[in-house]
């Protein structure tokens, strides 16, 4: 009867939607598709700032993730220093929001580096490439700490030169003739929280801002960058595969006839094929989709339910 | 085995013995959640000295010597004070003098509410900016924006000057919704005008659809991290871990 | 490496003194016992007394942000420039200070986290001195936290030396770091990403048991809740895209009908829209409460 169907559909058992969860998360990965995709206008202008930057620039990272969302950040983390690297960028990092966080990057950029040395690339290398500032708890104050005096906020912080016991931070190549915020032509933010809009609320206008944040907050970023407070974003998984595309393909490149990934507002930006760029965004995008698929069908189907049990009692 | 693959399978161990809670709350699960616990407060406990208090607090205190490539520096012995007001947040714990944990409390909420003027201005005056967009059309040459292919840079300026039907009707919607999910937020009197009442319920209606993409969102990031998961126990662990350690690779 | 030397050791002043030095350490203890005595006199102040002292605390503390937002900056500060007038002199105060008030604030908030450890602590200690039947777990909970202790400041020592960079490289680990290692990265963070993770189950299970269009509100959250899903979709949005370019065939109109065009628009006309809305409604409501918390305001848990 159609009341007893409806009320069927509608009282699945948990364990056989768990079930049938897992096997819609985990069977697509053993079989790698490649997905066609247009990057969002917000990750376009996230990956062509970067790419702007002068070669050897100096870049302030707040990397506010940890192991909890390190299937979106992490993506976005690596992808982002791939880029960092090309640019020979130099990179200051602290973070805010977790105690976990600086150790969490530090750990990041050392599988970085050890995937290039099996492939005789030249490391990151850290003091002369990158300084790890470490955690400044409550987040807001030491945001506002930078942003008035970042000399005082980071003095007395040291990191690690080779051969040599720790040392303070300015005195790193990174750091060297840095004395106030507005000296970064870039401040990055990757994060699962709320720190970016920290960010916003106390630097914003003094250094161009860009994110990396996970899905939950992408609708809050897309209100800054619409209102031009940061320069671009990279939101969630999608946002990694774009990030990860526009790697690849560039935008308008080699030209906007012949270019994968155009756009009418940005100029011609190189992109650097390589198997290296395809990343966490690449593995797991595809699998993403049987998963939304998956949330839409139950969506739906619970609906329905809840129509034919209505007619069933109607009836 | 090696260590990488035991990293490995003591991750995906804790990580099965934490989904267990989703057949039903069990011993399993809670001896995994315990270790969770304790790992993250030990870290916690490791990062607060190491990472914050060592540099911000004792070596400003007592100051640090000369050492390879770094000068002394004095000790500023006005951070001792921090102590007393530290240890008064501890006095929460007792039942007759816990009023005094709310001055460590309340100095923190005095910092944080200082700096809201300068946030709220910092935050929302550029976006008022942003929403003050014009509504009606500046020129009737076409309804909607011509292509901007193949103009020249005279040309493309004179475009992007003018305001075009189908750009006064989107910042007219993107205006009429913010005004209207504001609306829909004055609770502090009694809404008896029908316009006014009209105007609340679209915007009840409107903020459906930023509550809409908030979720369609989430749903991304949540099933992003099951990947993640998924990935690390059927390819990182099983695939490229147990398999060639079985195979003698 | 040529050690630098100084010419001189660095001034002291009122408020420093030279490193290890008996002044330095005189004038520390007699703080520390100021600032305890304090504390104890604090400990007996009469109860009408109480609701004041946290205000003036409290309004202290929010009234340097608010100055140093709203006092004129001076311009173009050059260093050791003096200020020449009294607006001028908290100018310099108010930017010179600020160093100090964010340490302090980090200094506090620091020792605060650590009531959390205290507490738990108490909580899983009480349970096995006391014998609970879940004594078991407690004992896991403070073993897993001592192991992490050990070995995460076992691994700062061994940084501190000339090897700090060194043990970046995983050839020079010894067993402190694959313990700490082996600890945060292959427990720790796994559990992190397990524990969150766990949600997409209960999401997907309310989901297909709460979403139902029995209003329109229902219905208007769900539409908009499929279209972002749908636009989340690489794959959906190019079959759809180039459904709709076929059709069109050049037509500019009906190009607009594209997922990714339609998902755009939607976008930046209502869904940044009325999120900005929510945003200024919490945004005037956090100025609001911030207002009343500086001015103490808040009736409830004020010294009562």
């Amino acid at each position: 009867m159609k009341g007893n169907l409806g009320e069927k559909l509608q009282s699945l058992p948990k364990p056989i939607l768990y079930l049938i969860l897992i096997l819609a998360t985990s069977i697509p990965l053993f079989f790698p598709t490649e997905v066609p995709n247009e990057p969002v206008e917000s990750t376009k202008d996230f990956y062509a700032t970067l790419m702007a930057l002068p070669e050897g620039s100096k870049v302030l990272l707040m990397s506010d993730w940890t192991g909890s969302t390190r299937g979106e950040s992490k993506g976005a983390f690596r992808s982002i220093f791939k880029i960092l690297i090309r640019r020979k960028a130099k990179v200051a990092i602290y973070s805010a929001a977790d105690p976990q966080a600086p150790r969490v990057a530090q750990d990041a950029i050392n599988e970085l580096n050890m995937e290039r040395k099996r492939k005789n690339l030249p490391t990151f290398d850290r003091w002369n490439d990158w300084v790890n500032i470490g955690y400044f708890p409550n987040a807001e104050a030491a945001i506002n700490g930078i942003a008035n005096d970042l000399k005082g906020a980071f003095g007395g912080r040291k990191d690690f030169p080779p051969n040599s016991p720790p040392r303070d931070v300015f005195q790193s190549p990174v750091l060297q003739g840095v004395t106030k915020v507005e000296d970064f032509p870039l401040m990055l933010v990757i994060t699962a929280s709320k720190t970016s809009n920290f960010a916003v609320e106390r630097v914003s206008g003094r250094t161009p801002l860009a994110f990396a944040v996970t899905g939950v907050m992408v609708p809050e970023t897309q209100v800054f960058y619409q209102s031009k407070q940061i320069v671009g974003y990279c939101g969630g998984l999608k946002g990694v595969y774009d990030l990860e595309q526009l790697m690849e393909s560039g935008v308008n490149f080699p030209d906007k006839a012949t270019g994968k990934i155009k756009s009418d507002k940005l100029g011609t930006i190189e992109g650097f094929p390589d198997p290296d760029n395809k990343g966490q965004g690449t593995r797991y995008y595809p699998t993403l989709h049987y998963a939304l698929a998956l949330m839409i069908i139950m969506i739906i189907l619970g609906n329905v339910g809840m129509f034919l049990a209505k007619r069933g009692d109607k009836s | 085995m090696n260590y990488d693959l035991l990293r490995i399978t003591a991750g995906v161990i804790a990580t099965i013995g934490l989904y267990s809670v989703l057949w039903k709350e069990n011993k399993f699960y809670r001896f995994f959640e315990h270790v969770f616990l304790g790992l993250a407060a030990g870290w916690t406990m490791v990062a607060l000295w190491t990472e914050t208090l060592k540099a911000n607090w004792w070596d400003k205190m007592v100051g640090t010597p000369a050492e390879t490539g770094s000068v002394a520096t004095n000790g500023m012995y006005a951070y001792a004070l921090l102590i007393p007001f530290g240890l008064m947040g501890y006095f929460v714990f007792s039942k007759k003098h816990n009023w005094i944990s709310r001055i460590p409390i309340g100095i923190i909420l005095g910092l944080w509410s200082g700096q809201q003027i300068q946030v709220w201005w910092n935050t929302y005056g550029p976006q008022i900016d942003a929403t003050l967009k014009p509504i009606l059309p500046t020129t009737w040459d076409s309804l909607i924006v011509p292509s901007t292919n193949g103009l020249t840079p005279e040309q493309l300026s004179q475009v992007q000057s003018q305001i075009y039907f189908s750009q006064a009707v989107n910042n007219f919607l993107f205006t009429i919704t913010v005004v209207s999910v504001l609306s829909y937020f004055l609770f502090s009197f009694e809404v008896k005008n029908k316009a006014v009442k009209g105007i609340n319920t679209m915007g009840r209606y409107l903020l459906m659809i930023g509550f809409g993409a908030i979720f369609g969102s989430t749903v991304m990031m949540r099933f992003t991290l099951l990947i993640d998961r998924m990935h690390f126990i059927w390819i990182e662990w099983l695939r490229d871990g147990v398999f060639p350690f079985i195979s003698g690779r | 490496m040529i050690p630098l030397l100084q010419a001189q050791a660095p001034a002291t002043s009122f408020w420093s003194e030279a490193f290890n030095s008996s002044e330095l350490w005189t004038k520390l203890i007699i703080t520390l016992v100021v600032g305890l005595v304090v504390m104890v006199g604090l400990l007996y102040a009469p109860i009408r007394a109480r609701k004041p002292i946290i205000a003036f605390f409290t309004f202290i503390s929010g009234a340097y942000w608010v100055l140093l937002y709203l006092w004129p900056k001076p311009i173009d500060r050059q260093p050791g420039e003096m200020p020449l007038n009294t607006v001028e002199t908290v100018s310099f105060w108010l930017a010179d200070s600020n160093n100090v008030v964010v340490s302090f604030t980090q200094i506090l908030t620091g020792f605060l986290l650590g009531l959390g450890i205290f507490s738990l602590l108490k909580i899983h200690l009480t349970k096995i001195t006391k014998g609970h039947k879940d004594a078991f777990f407690s004992i896991v909970l403070l073993v897993s936290m001592g192991l992490m202790i050990w070995f995460g400041y076992a691994d700062w020592f061994d940084r501190l030396g000339e090897r700090g960079a060194m043990l970046d490289n995983r050839d020079n680990w010894g067993f402190t770091q694959y313990g700490r290692d082996f600890l945060f990265e292959g427990l720790l963070q796994q559990m992190d990403a397990a524990m969150f993770s766990v949600i997409a189950f209960y999401i997907l299970s309310a989901a297909y048991r709460a979403f139902r269009v029995r209003s329109v509100e229902a219905t208007i959250l769900l539409s908009a809740a499929s279209l972002v899903l749908l636009s989340l979709m690489g794959a959906v949005s190019f079959v759809w895209d180039e459904n709709v370019k076929s059709i069109a065939n050049g037509n500019p109109f009906i190009l607009n009908f594209q997922l990714t065009e339609v998902a755009q628009w939607i976008r930046n006309t209502f869904q940044t829209s009325s999120i900005r809305g929510i945003q200024f409604g919490v945004g005037l409501g956090a100025l609001a409460m911030g207002l009343r918390l500086w001015l103490s305001l808040e009736k409830p848990g004020s010294g009562s």
